[in-house]
């Protein structure tokens, strides 16, 4: 009898310890970016910076020289990883624990973001793509996105901000609302940018109940192409380093 | 020979107006030339909704009776129709005047900033140029 009566209580205290300890190491869930999202269309980068960034020298002299008849979006090339989330067209964030994907309507895109431990692959340097290698991590409430592997080829913006294939791209997604998501990128690419610098744009949430995601298949009818001339608008621009 | 029946206004105020204007997918200055504001004023001849920009085409015709076909671009479609225009909102045969600026590469091919029709009403909203591109 005395045992039996000893069983019962240990039982449920054992129960509740397991119980309350299975709480406490229980993950918390990621924050939900899930949905469509509207960008802070930034034709040029130097508008959320508010000064030139800080170039190299040679940075400065591709700067100096862009000529933007040859940006590579005007002959529908893709726009890259961060550009296209300065475009004026929303994309959408599908979100499970192991990926996220970024599916956008400008030049109907996509990004992936591998979310379950892996690094970049070891070779992606020896096969750079236009939008990168992405993978991501949760660092408190803050989705910490690292891409590497980008081609050369795509600008940084419009104005013609350009990049090697040695940029690495930071991107930090934070919710600051229900409706808003704080996106910070900062650049690293030490031909093109003496030292690391950041961009913060907000996206607000894109109402596809009423509204939807349309197709931008850029070559349908790209007549812009033929008429292009060649523009430099920054010949004039003197670099000066000790401003950086 | 005469030219088409256009004007052709160097007007500085539009290019200190949008002077950071930009097409959305390349920069409006490899293109056009803020300096070369124009207004043609024709008959439609063709609708092209589609992407990157829509095109549309107008006969001009000069005071001579000489019909000259122009090319106008405007913006991407998927942000014409979220500002409500639709792919009938301007359609072979309507009348409209088109304020906007000249191509660099001297074709007959202008921006629009505005699309008027005969009866006052604008389309296409303001300049495929701008920042709402």
């Amino acid at each position: 009898m005395t045992k039996r009566r000893l069983v019962l209580p240990l039982l449920l205290a054992l129960t509740l310890s397991l119980s309350l300890s299975a709480r406490v190491t229980q993950k918390k869930p990621a924050p939900n970016l899930a949905g469509a999202w509207r960008n802070q269309y930034t034709p040029n980068l130097v508008d959320a910076l508010g000064h030139e960034p800080p170039y190299t020298a040679y940075g400065a002299e591709r700067w100096r020289t862009v000529d933007t008849s040859k940006d590579p979006t005007g002959f529908c090339l893709p726009p890259g990883p961060s550009r296209v989330l300065t475009s004026p067209f929303p994309f959408v964030i599908v979100q499970q624990e192991d990926r996220i994907a970024l599916l956008f309507e400008y030049q109907t895109l996509w990004r992936m973001v591998y979310m379950d431990g892996r690094g970049h692959p070891a070779d992606i340097a020896d096969y750079p793509e236009f939008m990168g290698h992405s993978i991501g991590r949760w660092e408190g409430e803050t989705l910490v996105v690292d891409t590497v592997g980008l081609n050369e080829r795509s600008w940084l913006d419009t104005a013609g901000h350009e990049h090697s294939s040695k940029l690495h791209l930071t991107e930090r997604f934070r919710k600051i609302a229900e409706d808003k998501i704080e996106w910070t990128a900062t650049f690293e690419d030490p031909v093109f940018y003496s030292k690391p610098w950041s961009i913060t744009r907000t996206f607000t949430r894109f109402d596809d109940d009423k509204d939807r995601i349309m197709p931008y298949t850029c070559t349908e009818n790209n007549r812009d192409v033929d008429h292009l001339k060649p523009n430099q608008p920054n010949l004039n621009y003197k670099y000066q380093p000790e401003k950086n | 020979m005469r030219t088409p029946k256009l004007t052709l206004i160097a007007g500085l105020c539009f290019v200190a107006a949008f002077s950071v204007s930009l097409l959305g997918h390349h920069s409006f200055a490899a293109q056009y030339d803020r300096t070369k504001p124009i207004t043609l004023k024709g008959t439609v001849t063709k609708v092209e909704w589609m992407n990157p920009h829509i095109y549309f085409y107008i006969d001009v015709k000069s005071d001579a009776g000489r019909t000259v076909n122009w090319a106008v671009e405007g913006g991407a479609p998927s942000m014409l129709y979220r500002a409500g225009w639709r792919i009938d909102s301007l359609k072979a045969g309507d009348e409209v005047t088109v304020d906007g600026w000249l191509a660099k590469d001297g074709t007959n091919l202008a921006n629009m900033r505005t699309a008027t029709l005969a009866n006052g009403k604008t389309v296409f909203g303001a300049s495929s140029g701008g920042d709402t591109k």
